[in-house]
């Protein structure tokens, strides 16, 4: 006869037990940045190159004192803080998860009671640390270096902050499930994209200025209506309303799609047996 | 005397194909609570897929697992939750001292201050002055003792090792099956383990399970399957049945060149 194993004192309810993965998880990757100083130029130094370089543009092109000089200048310096909201957020979640490739971690991760939604919630949830430590530094550096306090922009900031999280987080699950289906080749893409979602976002600039074939595809982007919307707030002319209702739906129908491609390849993640690139 | 209630893994005509070869063909594998078996086969014999497919990482093409009365295939987590996995090839996670990559599977487990199963587990196998070092820092033998110990924090109902005592010292294998045995005593754990090593099938195993070309072929006690084979033990068993299963690939790469 045997006995039941004695019982540990385990969480009893599903959404405490949820919430504390979620915690481990997040502290999991507090510890990775915490004995890795040198992740830490990707939250603090290259933010604050980029502010930099385009704080010294933004001097440059407003020099003239005239006032598309002056209006560029404030376009390049509040755009640039703003993409690293989306850059950060989805560095953070992508490389969170190809942290666990690296290490080949993520069989370990696998076999345990932790839900794909969980994982995700708990990188993301250190994300956040990332992204206040990074566009931190570019605030504080864009203030004390180029005297353009972000804060000015007004409360108008926060829809459209979160809607660059959302799409920064809807892009890095696109990237996980790429690297979950193609393997370590896909890694590139994790960087690779923001490049190619820069220029067509219209951070800087209206995208009308893109050439004429690139509009359509920069006009379906969520990140561009974000954009114009940060734009209408430099311009003293309140926070567009109809950009950022179109931005907030972009990015919730681009997040409900990552999500379903993330499931699908994680489906056929276990369905091939790709664990064994991990082991 | 055991019942139904007592089965802590159930697995039923799990099948698994990868590229036109079939890995696992319509394996049917139970573990009783407290039992300790051990799944043997020669290499290619389908042994991790099978153990993979059990742990949820690998889905199969037909058949269904269930753990701990869960269904691995509609409730993972719930089913998960009875289930400690270790295996020798698998890294500590880095950049974390052991104390607190104990603590952050302990969590996922679900236990909120897993201090005192931590302390227990590190007790068990006589490795307490590991706590602080970092992952890095440790040999093998170590990594192992402490993935088993990360496994049993939460004092599962079923406990699958892949290969628990590959490339250990004499006496570390001997802490890692006195210890497998304690906690089997202790917890009523099930115990589904692979191995190569046939003397430590032999010294913790009660039942075997042997695998060859994707298929259950003997299933008993280890006197009961050396007997049937006319061997004097699993090692000619397993000498025999390697031979066989090369055979059957030979001629399988004959029908299909």
């Amino acid at each position: 006869m045997t006995t039941a194993p004695e019982a540990v004192e385990a969480v009893a309810s599903p959404a405490a037990r949820s919430w504390l993965r979620i915690r481990a998880v997040a502290r999991r990757h507090a510890y990775v940045l915490w004995r890795s100083p040198h992740r830490l130029f990707d939250v603090t130094l290259w933010p604050l190159v980029d502010v930099m370089l385009f704080g010294s543009l933004a001097k440059f092109v407003g020099d003239g004192h005239t006032s598309r000089g002056t209006h560029a200048a404030a376009y390049l310096i509040a755009g640039i803080v703003l993409w690293h909201v989306i850059y950060q957020s989805q560095i953070a979640l992508s490389t969170g998860f190809l942290e666990e490739t690296w290490t080949r971690n993520i069989l370990n991760l696998m076999v345990t009671p932790l839900r794909e939604v969980e994982y995700v919630a708990g990188v993301a949830l250190f994300g956040f640390v990332k992204l206040a430590i990074g566009v931190g530094v570019m605030v504080l550096g864009a203030l004390v270096f180029f005297s353009f306090d972000t804060s000015s922009l007004g409360f108008g900031l926060v829809p459209i902050v979160a809607v660059l999280l959302v799409v920064g987080w809807a892009i890095s699950l696109l990237v996980i499930g790429l690297v979950l289906r193609f393997g370590s080749g896909a890694e590139a893409l994790a960087w690779g994209v923001m490049f190619v979602l820069m220029p067509l976002s219209g951070v800087f600039y209206p995208v009308d200025n893109l050439p004429a074939v690139m509009r359509p595809l920069a006009r379906i982007l969520p990140t561009t209506h974000a954009f114009e919307a940060l734009r209408s707030l430099v311009d003293n002319r309140g926070l567009d309303w109809g950009q950022v209702m179109i931005a907030a739906i972009g990015s919730i129908v681009l997040l409900a799609l990552s999500l379903w491609f993330l499931v699908v390849m994680l489906a056929r993640f276990r369905k091939r047996g790709y664990i064994t690139r991990y082991t | 005397m055991t019942g139904e209630t007592d089965v802590v893994l159930r697995a039923s005509g799990l099948v698994k194909e990868y590229r036109r070869t079939r890995a696992v063909d319509g394996i049917d594998l139970e573990v009783r609570a407290g039992e300790r078996v051990a799944l043997l086969g020669p290499n290619g014999a389908g042994k991790t897929t099978t153990l993979l497919m059990l742990l949820g990482v690998v889905s199969p093409d037909a058949g269904t697992v269930e753990i701990g009365g869960h269904r691995l295939d509609r409730h993972r987590s719930r089913a998960a939750e009875n289930v400690g996995f270790a295996a020798g090839y698998l890294p500590l996670t880095e950049r974390m001292r052991v104390r607190e990559y104990l603590k952050l599977f302990g969590q996922l487990y679900g236990i909120a201050d897993p201090t005192a199963a931590i302390e227990e587990g590190l007790e068990r196998f006589r490795i307490s002055h590991l706590a602080e070092a970092m992952g890095t820092e440790l040999s093998s033998g170590q990594r192992t003792l402490i993935g088993i110990v990360r496994a049993t924090l939460h004092k599962p109902r079923l406990l699958i090792l892949d290969e628990p005592t590959a490339s250990l010292d004499p006496d570390v294998a001997r802490r890692v099956r006195n210890g497998l045995l304690d906690l089997s005593a202790t917890n009523a754990s099930g115990l589904l383990m692979t191995s190569h090593d046939m003397g430590d099938v032999e010294r913790v195993c009660e039942r075997v399970v042997f695998l060859s070309n994707g298929r259950v072929v003997a299933n008993g006690t280890p006197r009961e399957i050396a007997a049937a084979y006319g061997r004097g033990d699993l090692e000619g068993v397993f000498l025999h049945l390697a031979e066989t299963h090369d055979n059957i690939a030979a001629a399988q790469q004959t029908d299909h060149p």
